[in-house]
This record gives C-alpha cells, sequence and structure tokens, in this order.
C-alpha cells in the first residue's frame, strides 16, 4: 500500500492536498484496493456545494456502490471528467487521480498527516 | 452465527491473495489480486479457473432412483444416458422452484445432483419426506470430492494435455467423461456457469485437490472468484437462486417459465408422467408459448405476470439487484441481477470472429418485468432515485461458435 508523505488524509480514506488556492480531494491506494475494480464515478457538478463528512458522488465497483464523503465544506470548482469515462484509472493512479477541486473552505475535517494515517489504516 | 465452511482449496485461495467472503455458509474467493474486471476477462480469452467445491452433491441410489428423480425433478431423466448430464429445476407444486441444479450420470447405477451451496439442506428437508416413498436414497457427498470449473477457449486444450487425449468428452455440451489426469483418476463434464461455449466442470478427490489446482494453473488457468462468476452468468443470462429464482421483490413466488430457458430443463414428456408442479409448470408453458407469438392475452398474463428478461441501461450508470423498472411511469418489475460487465471488443462474425485487444463496459443486467414487454422495448430504472433510460435486448451474449463468446451490443433505435 502506498502512502504520499506530502498528502494529508481522512479517515473515510480520502487524500486532500492544497494546489493554487484549492483543496484537492482525492481516494487513498488503501481505499481503492479496499473498492476493487471501480466501474463507474458519479461526480458533483462545479458550482454544487459540499459539505465536511457529507457525500459528494460515489463511486461503483462491480460489486458495490460507495459514497465519497467530503473532508471539507466549499464549492466545487472543478470536476476531473476524465473519470467519467476512465474509472479505472483511481485503480491505476490514485493519488494522480484527484476526483474533484474545492474552493471557498468554510470547514474542514479532522485530517491525518502520513505517518497517522498509515498507523489508522494499520488499525483497519 | 455457525462457523463458516472451508473448501479444500481454502489455503490455496489465501496463499494466491483472494479476498474470503461469506457465501451461503462457506468462506469463498469473491476475487483474487487482479479484480474482478480481469478474471472475467481472462475467462473469456484464455481460461478461468472455479474452485465451487461449495456445491451441493447429492448421490442417488436405489432401485427406484429414476422414478424419484422424475417425480422431483422437471427433467426427462428417463433421457439420460450414461455420461451425460441435464439442467433440471426442482419444482414446488406451485410451479416455483425449491432449487435449480444439474444431473450427471456418470455410472449405469446411480446419478449425482449438483444443486447451489445454499440450498442444500433445504433441498435434502425438501426431498426427505418424498424419498421415504421410494426404493432409493439420497447421500450428501459434498466434501468427499473438490470440484473444479475450467471454463473458457484455451479450457479444453488444457484437459486435453493434462489427459493426454484427443478428446476430453463427446464435443458438444452436457457429456461426461471420466479420464485418468497423470494418474489421476477425474470425472468431467462439459457444463459450466459462465457462457463459454467450451468449458469444463471437473469433480476431483480430495487427495488429489492441490495437484488438481496447481497443474490446471501451470497449464495456463487462472483463478477467478465469486465475482467473476457472477458477471459472467449474468453476462450470459443464467439465472441465479435468489436473484431470478426462488420469491420476487414483493416475496411472490416465480413461476419457472418466468425463465426462458425454462423450455430446456421442463418435461412434459409422457414417459416422465406426473412430478411435483406438473399442472402449475403446464399452464405457465402455454403462457410462454403465446408470448413467444407475441400474444399477450389475459389469461397467459395472469399465469406469468412477469419474466425474466436482459435488461441494459442506456445512461450512464449502473444497475443493482432490486432497483425498480417502470414503464411510462408505472412500476412494472425490478431489477434482479446488474452491474458493469466488461467485453472484449471483436473483429469478423460467425467461426470467424476474433477477439481484439480492446475492452469496454456496459452497465447491463437481467430484470423480472411484465411479461408484454417487447424485445427492444424501452423502460426506466430507477437508480437510486433517478429514473435512468433502459432497453431490453434479446440477449447480451451470443456463443453458438465455439470457441469465443461475442457480446451482442445494443443499438439504440
Amino acid at each position: 500500500m502506498t502512502i504520499k508523505p506530502e498528502l494529508q488524509y481522512s479517515k473515510d480514506h480520502e487524500w486532500v492536498k492544497e494546489e493554487d488556492g484549492l483543496t484537492v480531494i482525492g481516494i487513498s491506494d488503501f481505499a481503492q484496493d479496499a473498492l476493487g475494480d471501480l466501474v463507474f464515478v458519479n461526480l458533483p457538478e462545479v458550482g454544487d456545494a459540499v459539505t465536511a463528512g457529507e457525500a459528494f458522488g460515489d463511486v461503483e465497483s462491480v460489486k458495490a456502490v460507495s459514497d465519497l464523503l467530503s473532508p471539507v465544506s466549499g464549492t466545487v470548482a472543478e470536476i476531473n471528467e476524465e473519470l467519467l469515462d476512465a474509472p479505472e484509472k483511481l485503480n491505476e493512479d490514485p493519488y494522480g487521480a484527484w476526483i474533484i477541486k474545492v474552493s471557498d473552505v468554510t470547514a474542514t475535517e479532522e485530517l491525518l498527516d502520513a505517518a497517522a494515517y498509515e498507523a489508522f489504516c494499520s488499525e483497519a | 452465527m455457525s462457523e463458516l465452511k472451508r473448501t479444500l482449496l481454502y489455503d490455496a485461495h489465501v496463499a494466491a491473495g483472494a479476498t474470503m467472503v461469506d457465501f451461503g455458509g462457506w468462506e469463498m474467493p469473491i476475487q483474487y489480486p487482479e479484480g474482478i474486471v480481469a478474471e472475467h476477462l481472462y475467462t473469456r480469452s484464455a481460461c478461468g479457473l472455479f474452485d465451487v467445491s461449495h456445491m451441493g452433491r447429492l448421490l442417488i441410489e436405489g432401485p427406484d432412483r429414476t422414478a424419484f428423480l422424475q417425480h422431483v425433478l422437471s427433467s426427462n431423466v428417463q433421457n439420460l444416458e450414461v455420461n451425460q448430464a441435464q439442467y433440471c429445476i426442482i419444482p414446488a407444486e406451485d410451479g416455483s422452484a425449491v432449487d435449480d441444479a444439474y444431473l450427471y450420470r456418470f455410472e449405469e447405477d446411480r446419478f449425482l445432483l449438483v444443486v447451489n451451496a445454499s440450498n442444500t439442506d433445504k433441498d435434502l428437508a425438501w426431498f426427505a419426506p418424498i424419498v421415504k416413498n421410494y426404493d432409493c436414497t439420497i447421500k450428501n457427498i459434498t466434501g468427499e470430492t473438490i470440484s473444479i470449473a475450467v471454463q473458457g477457449p484455451k479450457s479444453e486444450e488444457i484437459l486435453k494435455t493434462l489427459a493426454g487425449v484427443d478428446e476430453v468428452t463427446k464435443p458438444a455440451r452436457n457429456n461426461l467423461s471420466t479420464l485418468m489426469m497423470e494418474g489421476h483418476e477425474v470425472l468431467v463434464s462439459r457444463t459450466g456457469y459462465t457462457a463459454e461455449p467450451i468449458g469444463y466442470e471437473l469433480f476431483i478427490k480430495n487427495e488429489d485437490a492441490f495437484w488438481a489446482w496447481n497443474r490446471l494453473i501451470e497449464l495456463g488457468g487462472k483463478p477467478a472468484g465469486l465475482g467473476a462468476r457472477d458477471t459472467l452468468r449474468m453476462e450470459g443470462m443464467l439465472p441465479l437462486y435468489g436473484d431470478e429464482m426462488g420469491v420476487d421483490e414483493d416475496g411472490k413466488p416465480m413461476p419457472i417459465f418466468a425463465l426462458a430457458l425454462a423450455k430446456f430443463a421442463v418435461s412434459f414428456d409422457e414417459a416422465k408422467g406426473d412430478f411435483v408442479g406438473r399442472e402449475a409448470l403446464l399452464r405457465q408453458s402455454k403462457a410462454q408459448a403465446c408470448f413467444k407469438a407475441k400474444d399477450y392475452n389475459p389469461d397467459a398474463m395472469a399465469t406469468l405476470p412477469k419474466r425474466v428478461r436482459p435488461i441494459v441501461l442506456l445512461d450512464r450508470g449502473v444497475m443493482r439487484h432490486g432497483m425498480g423498472v417502470y414503464r411510462n411511469g408505472e412500476q412494472i418489475g425490478w431489477v434482479t441481477s446488474g452491474t458493469m460487465i466488461p467485453y472484449f471488443k471483436t473483429e469478423g462474425e460467425g467461426a470467424d470472429v476474433k477477439l481484439l485487444p480492446e475492452t469496454g463496459k456496459r452497465a447491463i443486467g437481467i430484470c423480472y418485468i411484465s411479461s408484454d414487454v417487447p424485445v427492444n422495448g424501452e423502460v426506466e430504472v430507477d437508480v437510486r432515485g433517478k429514473r435512468l433510460k433502459a432497453a431490453i435486448p434479446s440477449k447480451h451474449i451470443s456463443n453458438n461458435v465455439p470457441p469465443y463468446v461475442v457480446p451482442v451490443i445494443y443499438k439504440q433505435k
């Protein structure tokens, strides 16, 4: 399992980073491995509000649907449209395949650094 | 919760990195590290190996064995010659299914009935009061052998190599043979649950379990789990008890002739005589014949209100078991099985068909809907609150020209 030291992580297995004034969100390697082959992604639209701890979309594997839980509250500034046709990119390159970018962040869930996230995953 | 049962190959699955889940009281591999999509595609292009040792195996012996089976199964057991197998359903008196099963005749004087793992105890309890009236016995021999399904275009070559023979079984589906493979006796059946035109199920002595599993892998087979088994059977419209058989989402029994394949599983032959559910099944069979002629008369609709059909989603999304199917705003049934299923793009037709390296995926499944929806009829599916467009094609795949399954891609009118 890969954990990128430069990223922060939510307890729902999303990764978070700040880039050009936006909060970039994806799912961790642990998450993609646990979910299995992803075959479909539902994304919000640009301009939608997202709320920390609540679903902003979902990913579907062959067997099941899982909510994507937002680690922050704010406004969707960009979505990774490439994932709509190629959800498998979340399996192949979870840290390259960002899902949404959020602006005007008003609240953030408790985030873990890489070391704390690794410890959290090993307890799971 | 009682302890989960394990097949003899459990350690091999764990060593291969499989994700193990509870399936019908058995701890079984749902997938291996490469994942369901890769396992599905490998089976379609080469050879998938499935541990199906959890399936219930019942041995029926004694002078009245044929008469008993004629009474409790839907098929004509009299027609089954040595080294042949047949698909059959265990009907209830109302014409619904207690279970579906495969009947094998490897030997002159006994039958092997293979039933769903999760239904084994229920089936035994169902048979118990009936078998008392016949001079024969039912012995549960699940666990006395292991069973591996070897499925896909390369399966025949692999078994020919293993057995050192030119012919594994007679060419058509449902033929059986008993072969010596590297000094081990193996029962071979040209059957399977993947809709592959070429595929086998092996019954192997327990002491030969690891030899068989390892040799099949060395010769080019790859382990595939229950996840791929489900997507493969779904693509091939093979019913699964609990989804397309049993009771519907309203708790109502599903008539056996709701399934198109019932006409191959149910015999009204005079030689078979009366059997459990015959009267109800005969009515259902007539209704099914009406629908085939596009005659949706009220009697037929009352007998078979809904049928099991393929369904393909036209909008973006994924269908799942239990989602409602609608026509003009009115609910007409449910999705019984559905997911996103991968396929190989193909080139050429008929015997010249070739699989291309490119793959696609499509949101397809099986539904149980009002019998009067025509082929290519359009419906809607409630996918978690959104009504998405879907259509009812005639089939998802074509598998009548070996060795490859050819996907039938729905083209919207």
